[in-house]
């Protein structure tokens, strides 16, 4: 075998494991990905979530309780957004400015509050 | 122990360089059937091997160091599971993984020894052994600082890349050629003369394109690397590089001179034409290997330096030049322009005896002393004190919180002879001359945040130092002044947002909206325009239910509002009431300092200071009514494009 044939196959081994070193990872990634979609898929149906932010307005027209809240974990981050309430018991007891620890239920996107509890300030 | 991992690194570098460089050599000069030719050729060669398992036996030590360097203790340097762990889990085992395996690869094809007679197989192993040395050199870059550089490594990598690359090639070759040289210009190896002579010529005119590919390189990476005047005399790093740079004008000013006047002089077939020059010309080569090599060893040591960026420099000089400081010494104007206009006449006679052949020598001179002499004449004015600490950022950043704590040091030790707003007019103030200066005026334009630590820490002239004071309350100080500097220039700042103001930083500050975590006003930089609000109940009351009432709106125009009482009090949101409905943020915690900085640029019940989304304050207005004028700014903001860049970490 000539040389440079020689050279001319390690050169498309080299090629070959460079190319396949980056399918291999892009496998590996996209393996990953999926593996998140699961876990998301497998999260689907009733969900608890729950969080602590402070009670900016109650609007008992439409059952629904604006909250300034921290990051719920898994769900969404820190913002200030109405929740809807299960029933109007649950804000019977809190008035704006009170800092609260409160509950999510519900399949996702359809959650809303099951429970509210003031902290103690 | 470190010294070992240097000397490994050391010989690691220089090796590889080496590889690749001979290999380019023998590409340029192309095959030849001369004996002296072929008996270079496959000395290179022999040398080629030898420095690849060296390459490979250093690249074992310093994963060695690296796994001692990393676990902290010298005994992980022999332990199988510690080198395996560098190897397999961190990104500098990688790239060491790859590049070890290329050498090896490398290694066993030249230990080969392929039959390379036919000129096909001739040209295909020696641009392998080039490719193979080359990928391996160039994975180095992978490795080192640029690939910690934020947010554009892959930019850092590939000036990284380019870099070693052109110096593989350029500085590489320089060791084979010297060889190939000298065996040419003896009586036995007269047969390769005219093939050392064309390797030379090609050399030469390859050299060029490489020193000037490594300049541009090498420049961006100093840019990313270092940044700064202050960094670059200041660090380590700094200083390595400065010495590079010397070592590099020095390798430069060898090939001049010895192409310039030697190379021409080479050439001939007949046995004793050019052989001086080129045993001459052997000799300069050998300098500038020589420099070469004491560059590689700046290298390995600002490989393992923080790179300068990342230190606080320690400015070595009693003074710097800033173009602030002509301002203040009007008497420099004429040095200024005459000394200019005598330095640009020396650069025309220097550039002049390029092109005259006659007079080249005593232009090329005369041109230089003009050069020197003019700039003799127009820095010094542009010279101004500078400290050790001149070129430091504040430790402490320009935070509300600082700034607060400075307002109350400075309440406390600095305003009986300062002065209340810093004007210098403090009640012991009479008792000096010259009075206290104005630390509202030009003291941000003509003194960094670092001059100002220096002198409360020593003093100056009447004023006692304040050392005893913690860095961080010495910074903070710092970072009060420059707010005071910001709220000189605010009064000149109006309701209406105008594109040609100076821009000031709003200063940052950290709140909390009832028990939810802290957020920061820095936090909106490059999302939204911020309306910072400084109210006062009940007086602000209607104000703010114009804003709620707003708000709707201004939420989709790219508007946040923040709202800080003045009088801060856990139950902020619960005095606002339940009507009207105020769902922008209400500042619960962390009030009382942000209301002293910004009391400090507008005081007043009720102040609104509208920041851009870079975090400049763009419009202040104390008691607005209507939301006309605002809805008029956010949309002036919003229709700017944006040509000032966010302000940085640090003042200077």
């Amino acid at each position: 075998m000539a040389v440079w044939q020689v050279v001319v196959l390690l050169d498309l081994a080299l090629a070959l494991g460079v190319g396949g070193g980056y399918l291999w990872w892009g496998r590996q990634v996209e393996r990953l990905q999926s593996e998140v979609v699961e876990a998301r898929a497998a999260a689907a149906g009733p969900r608890e979530y729950r969080a602590e932010g402070v009670i900016r307005a109650v609007l008992p027209e439409v059952g629904v309780v604006v909250i300034t809240h921290d990051e719920i974990t898994g769900y969404m981050p820190a913002m200030t957004m109405g929740f809807r309430a299960v029933s109007p018991k649950i804000y019977e007891a809190v008035q704006v400015g009170d800092a609260v620890r409160f509950t999510l239920g519900g399949t996702p996107p359809n959650l809303a509050i099951t429970a509210i509890d003031k902290l103690g300030r | 122990m470190t010294a070992l991992g240097l000397v490994a690194r050391f010989v690691h570098l220089s090796a590889s360089i080496l590889i690749v460089g001979s290999a380019a050599l023998i590409l340029l000069a192309g095959r030849s059937d001369r004996p002296t030719a072929l008996a270079w050729e496959s000395r290179v060669g022999a040398l080629t091997r030898a420095l690849v398992w060296l390459a490979l036996l250093a690249g074992i030590v310093v994963l060695a160091h690296q796994a001692a360097t990393l676990e902290s203790r010298a005994a992980a340097a022999l332990e199988p599971a510690a080198l395996a762990r560098v190897a397999l889990e961190t990104r500098f085992g990688h790239v060491w993984l790859v590049r070890q395996g290329l050498l090896l690869l490398l290694g066993v094809f030249v230990s080969l020894r392929f039959d390379v007679r036919r000129a096909v197989d001739w040209r295909a192993a020696r641009a392998e052994t080039a490719l193979l040395g080359a990928l391996a050199l160039a994975a180095l870059a992978a490795a080192g600082h640029a690939a910690a550089v934020e947010p554009s490594a892959a930019a850092a990598i590939a000036a990284d890349v380019g870099h070693v690359l052109a110096a593989g090639v350029w500085a590489g070759a320089l060791p084979a050629l010297v060889l190939l040289l000298r065996v040419a210009s003896r009586d036995a190896g007269a047969d390769a003369r005219p093939y050392a002579v064309l390797a030379a010529r090609r050399f030469s005119r390859a050299a060029l394109a490489l020193v000037l590919a490594l300049l541009g390189t090498g420049v961006l990476i100093a840019v990313v690397q270092v940044g700064s005047v202050g960094a670059l005399l200041g660090t380590r790093y700094g200083r390595l590089l400065v010495l590079k740079l010397v070592l590099v004008l020095a390798a430069l000013a060898a090939a001049a001179l010895g192409r310039g006047r030697l190379l021409p002089a080479l050439g001939g077939e007949a046995v004793t034409v050019g052989r001086p020059a080129m045993r001459r010309l052997a000799g300069s080569v050998a300098v500038e290997a020589a420099c070469v090599l004491a560059i590689l060893g700046v290298v390995t040591a600002l490989g393992v330096s923080p790179p300068a960026r990342h230190e606080q420099p320690d400015w070595p000089l009693g003074f710097r030049l800033a173009l602030g400081a002509l301002a203040d010494t009007p008497d420099g104007w004429p040095f200024v322009l005459v000394g200019s206009q005598i330095a640009i006449l020396g650069l025309v006679a220097a550039l002049c005896s390029l092109a005259l052949r006659a007079a080249r020598l005593p232009l090329l001179a005369g041109g230089g002393v003009l050069v020197l002499a003019g700039l003799a004449m127009a820095v010094p004015p542009f010279a101004t004190d500078a400290y050790p600490t001149t070129y430091q950022r504040p430790a402490v950043p320009y935070q509300a919180a600082s700034i607060a704590a400075g307002a109350a040091l400075y309440a406390r030790d600095c305003v009986s002879c300062h002065g209340p707003a810093g004007a210098g007019d403090g009640a012991a103030a009479r008792a000096f001359s010259p009075p206290p200066p104005d630390l509202r005026a030009h003291h941000a334009a003509l003194h960094t945040a670092g001059d100002l630590y220096w002198w409360i820490t020593h003093g100056r002239r009447a004023m006692p130092a304040f050392g005893h004071l913690e860095p961080d309350q010495r910074w903070s100080l710092v970072n009060y002044l420059r707010a005071l500097g910001t709220a000189d220039a605010v009064r000149r700042l109006g309701a209406v947002v105008e594109p040609d103001r100076p821009r000031l930083v709003a200063p940052d500050f950290a709140f909390t909206v009832g028990p939810t975590p802290p957020r920061a006003l820095r936090d909106y930089r490059g999302a939204r325009i911020v309306l910072v609000v400084l109210y006062t109940l009940p007086a602000s009351r209607s104000r703010l239910a114009e804003l709620a009432a707003r708000y709707e709106l201004l939420v989709p125009l790219g508007v946040e509002v923040i709202a800080v009482p003045t009088d801060a009090t856990p139950d902020a949101i619960k005095r606002l009431g339940a009507e009207p409905r105020v769902f922008f943020p209400v500042v619960t915690d962390g009030a009382p300092e942000i209301v002293t900085t910004y009391a400090l640029l507008t005081p007043g019940p009720h102040v609104e200071f509208l920041v851009d989304r870079q975090g400049y304050l763009r419009a202040v207005e104390a008691a607005p009514r209507g939301t006309e004028r605002l809805l008029q700014n956010v949309h002036a903001l919003n229709e700017e494009k944006v040509s000032v860049a966010p302000p940085a970490e640090h003042v200077h």
